[in-house]
């Protein structure tokens, strides 16, 4: 949930500063975005040696996802 | 209280970076430039340019990119094409292409990795952002120098070539350099000056008329009517034109002119103001050049400096300037010079820098000269030369 609301907030982001920001290390974040990827919510996107991660464009699953956690997000700061 | 009314209706438009809707005499050059790039909005992915801007300091190469990136923009965006224009000053970015790039991968890709890659891995990106996005980019290398001194060949090489290495895939990647002097480009071998120098556009220095033109455009939106006096706007332009032809400096000037005209609750922008504002941008006289001149140079400077410190004129004809001359020369019992020596005091003082001289066509009476006082405040000045005089009379 913490990688899917941080990329929910700052859009497509890099293994690296993913697990940075979550305060994970580098293998078990990378675990939580192949399993996200498998299941359609995100999307990677290689260039040259940075791998990035984005919510899957024309996914069902990941626009549910993104109106879960806006709603989410506008309830917590009410 | 009455609240007093500044000179400025909207000093935004004095601002460096501000991008007029026109460009006065620079309208060919703009139209040059939307020619070089037509096929960007009839093929957009069959051809990437290459074009280069060449002119001194001030002589409106960035506004033109700029204004030239605003309108092709605007026409793409009408044809449904996504072209974006990228101005980046490689100065600022210390001429480094690794920082350049970084920059422009940033734009489509604001979270991608700061450090670790090389400039031709950040190339890589850039190109596979665009073909991801099917976008274009025009990406103006300002104060490009910086760039081919830090880098040399190497760089614009592979800029240059870029598409030698993407065949068959769509050219997305077109270059505009701005410089002040093409022999900059003489440290590049001559495989990537090649790829370069097949468009360019050399842009003139402004003469005094063009920049005045430029003036009371900016004037027209910057500040409220009739608050900028023509004989401003002439001495303005004289002065940037003596600066190379500098347009920057012009509306800067103007525009701490304008500041100074408030300070002091004027209603206009009078000579004086533009005076104050040359001495803070340039540096003073020096009171020790002010000792060294002769007592009746002194004097005719004592007396130009009287007539422009109670006069709003920005100019003073020779007769005006001799009867200044009697008059200070009378106060301190000395008899004036003839008209031969009055005039070679006047060339002397102009030769200095202190005044100006200049002709100017007075109608049917011919031709006049008339003199300035560009850059220094008179009521400065002629504090500076009483106290001088006086101290030389005391001693006599």
């Amino acid at each position: 949930m913490k990688i899917l609301k941080l990329i929910s907030r700052l859009g497509a982001l890099n293994v690296s500063e993913i697990a940075r920001r979550v305060g994970s290390n580098y293998a078990a974040t990378d675990k939580h975005l192949r399993l996200l990827e498998a299941e359609g919510v995100l999307q990677e996107r290689t260039y040259g040696r940075v791998r990035m991660f984005r919510f899957s464009e024309g996914s069902a699953k990941a626009k549910a996802v993104q109106n879960l956690i806006e709603v989410w997000e506008q309830a917590n700061n009410k | 209280m009455r609240t007093r009314r500044s000179v400025f209706k909207d000093e935004s438009k004095l601002d460096i970076n501000y991008v007029p809707s026109r460009l006065p005499h620079r309208e060919k050059e703009r139209r040059l430039l939307m020619e070089f790039f037509d096929f960007l909005l009839r093929f957009p992915d069959r051809m990437a340019q290459r074009v280069l801007i060449e002119g001194e300091v001030g002589t409106g190469k960035t506004a033109l990119a700029q204004r030239f990136g605003a309108d092709i923009v605007m026409e793409a965006n009408k044809c449904g094409i996504k072209v974006h224009y990228l101005h980046v000053n490689c100065r600022e970015y210390r001429g480094s292409f690794f920082l350049v790039l970084q920059h422009a991968v940033a734009v489509f890709r604001p979270n991608f990795p700061k450090r670790g890659y090389s400039a031709e891995e950040l190339l890589g990106t850039l190109m596979q952002c665009l073909d991801e996005d099917n976008a274009f980019v025009i990406l103006v290398l300002d104060e490009f120098d910086s760039l081919v001194e830090c880098e040399g060949s190497e760089a614009i090489y592979k800029l240059t070539r870029l598409q030698e290495v993407r065949q068959g895939r769509p050219q997305r990647l077109s270059i505009i350099g701005i410089l002040r002097d093409l022999s900059l480009l003489e440290k590049l071998d001559a495989s990537a000056r090649s790829t370069l120098q097949r468009n360019v556009i050399s842009l003139e220095k402004y003469g005094r008329a063009q920049l005045m033109d430029i003036l009371n455009d900016r004037i027209s939106l910057a500040f409220e009517v009739s608050t900028v006096p023509e004989d401003t706007v002439s001495l303005v332009s004289g002065l940037a034109e003596s600066e190379s032809g500098n347009a920057r400096f012009a509306i800067e000037l103007l525009w701490r002119a304008g500041k100074y005209a408030d300070a002091e609750s004027l209603d206009e922008v009078v000579a004086e103001c533009v005076r104050k504002a040359v001495s803070s941008i340039i540096p003073m006289l020096r009171k020790s050049e002010l000792e060294s001149l002769g007592l009746h140079e002194k004097m005719l400077l004592l007396g130009v400096a009287r007539f422009f410190k109670d006069s709003s004129k920005a100019y003073a004809s020779l007769v005006e300037v001799e009867r200044a001359y009697a008059v200070v020369c009378e106060e301190f019992d000395e008899r004036p010079n003839s008209h031969t020596q009055t005039w070679k005091y006047v060339q002397f003082l102009s030769s200095l820098g202190i005044l100006r001289t200049e002709i100017a066509t007075a109608g049917i009476r011919g031709r006049q000269t008339r003199v300035s006082l560009p850059s220094i405040p008179a009521a400065e000045l002629e504090k500076e030369l009483s106290l001088s005089l006086e101290r030389e009379h005391v001693v006599k």
